[in-house]
């Protein structure tokens, strides 16, 4: 090796300035973790992840603008088709229709008790038909609960279908029984 | 056109979770490098960047200044860091190297090469985590004494004496491989 001074020492550095290349499901790890805590700020309310991003971001009519969306959103209107009724849980699943009307929408996605509520990326995307948010998913037979995620944050109910009797985490759902077509 | 470390932060503060991603993209290997040689392994290097990232988005709102998200980032790593060194101390483990990581390198380089490689790894192992956090951070990392300070909370006197220090042990422990 060569005596140690400047010409060694950068050698160091440069040996130690080698890139470091993480695997490829490092994102997709910490991004778990991320979504979890979304998760939780939900269950706490949307209320309190506002109250973090008003203060920051210093947005006064932010929260405003939201609840004018909601407005605009439930008062537009929804079609929508679902199985028949059936009281029974099951492993079963049946094809179900997700269907919004909200032609200001820039994203609209599903998340419900039968996708662990959109965590891990498993939210269901719909489609814009021209203001009519669709989207057809299997869903198990039995009871559930849903909403709709407006543009990435704003949670809805579904305003064709009865209002959930327990709302989770705080927010808004909707109540939906699909029946098991095979008895 | 690439979003800016202010715009990416200010969607998620709006409740666009997905644009951290953008965010972790950004910045994963960049850092990952200061956590593995600071750690000694990949695991717990990647245990400490994912820590930090996690916590970065649960503090969100307090980064001051979401332009430099990076160096705000890099500060709750090198925390984190120093938290998962005490704990490795406290375990008494050795230093432990990346064997994956070296295997990959012998494939790749000259077997002389790879050897400096490991005696490097191994002599910056032996220093004390605040002689290798201070040359880590001026060295390899190539920050200022300024921002060194900023982002250790530790005087630049302080700083400048732990760079010396850790140079003076790596040489010796550098010659010591090559006289023994």
């Amino acid at each position: 090796m060569a005596e140690w001074g400047r010409t060694t020492l950068e050698m160091v550095v440069q040996e130690l300035q080698q890139p470091v290349r993480l695997d490829a499901s490092f994102e997709r790890r910490v991004m778990v973790r991320v979504r979890r805590v979304y998760a939780q700020r939900r269950r706490r309310g949307l209320g309190a992840w506002l109250g973090v991003a008003s203060r920051v971001t210093h947005h006064p009519g932010w929260a405003a603008a939201l609840a004018a969306g909601i407005v605009a959103i439930v008062t537009a209107g929804v079609l929508r088709s679902r199985p028949p009724v059936s009281p029974s849980a099951s492993s079963v699943f049946e094809p179900v229709q997700f269907v919004l009307v909200a032609p200001a929408a820039q994203s609209v996605a599903v998340v419900g008790d039968f996708n662990d509520w959109g965590l891990n990326d498993s939210a269901l995307v719909a489609t814009n038909h021209q203001g009519v948010w669709s989207v057809t998913a299997p869903v198990p037979a039995g009871v559930h609960r849903y909403a709709f995620v407006v543009n990435g944050k704003e949670w809805v109910a579904d305003p064709s279908a009865p209002r959930s009797a327990g709302d989770d985490f705080g927010m808004p759902s909707s109540a939906l029984i699909v029946e098991d077509s095979t008895k | 056109m690439e979003s800016s470390d202010a715009a990416l932060v200010s969607r998620v503060l709006h409740g666009e979770v997905n644009a951290y991603g953008a965010l972790v993209s950004r910045y994963r290997d960049r850092y990952a490098r200061y956590a593995v040689h600071m750690l000694g392994n990949r695991e717990d290097a990647e245990e400490a960047l994912q820590d930090a990232f996690t916590r970065a988005y649960r503090s969100l709102a307090r980064c001051e200044d979401p332009e430099r998200f990076g160096a705000w980032l890099f500060r709750i790593l090198v925390n984190r860091c120093r938290t998962s060194g005490a704990r490795r101390v406290r375990r008494g483990q050795t230093f432990v190297h990346d064997d994956g990581a070296l295997m990959k390198a012998s494939e790749e380089h000259p077997a002389e090469q790879t050897m400096w490689r490991e005696e490097i790894e191994r002599a910056v192992g032996e220093l004390s985590p605040d002689q290798r956090e201070a040359f880590l951070l001026k060295y390899v990392e190539d920050l200022g004494y300024d921002e060194m300070a900023e982002i250790t909370g530790v005087g630049v006197s302080a700083l400048k004496m732990r760079v010396m220090r850790a140079c003076d042990r790596l040489r010796t422990l550098l010659r010591e491989v090559h006289s023994g």
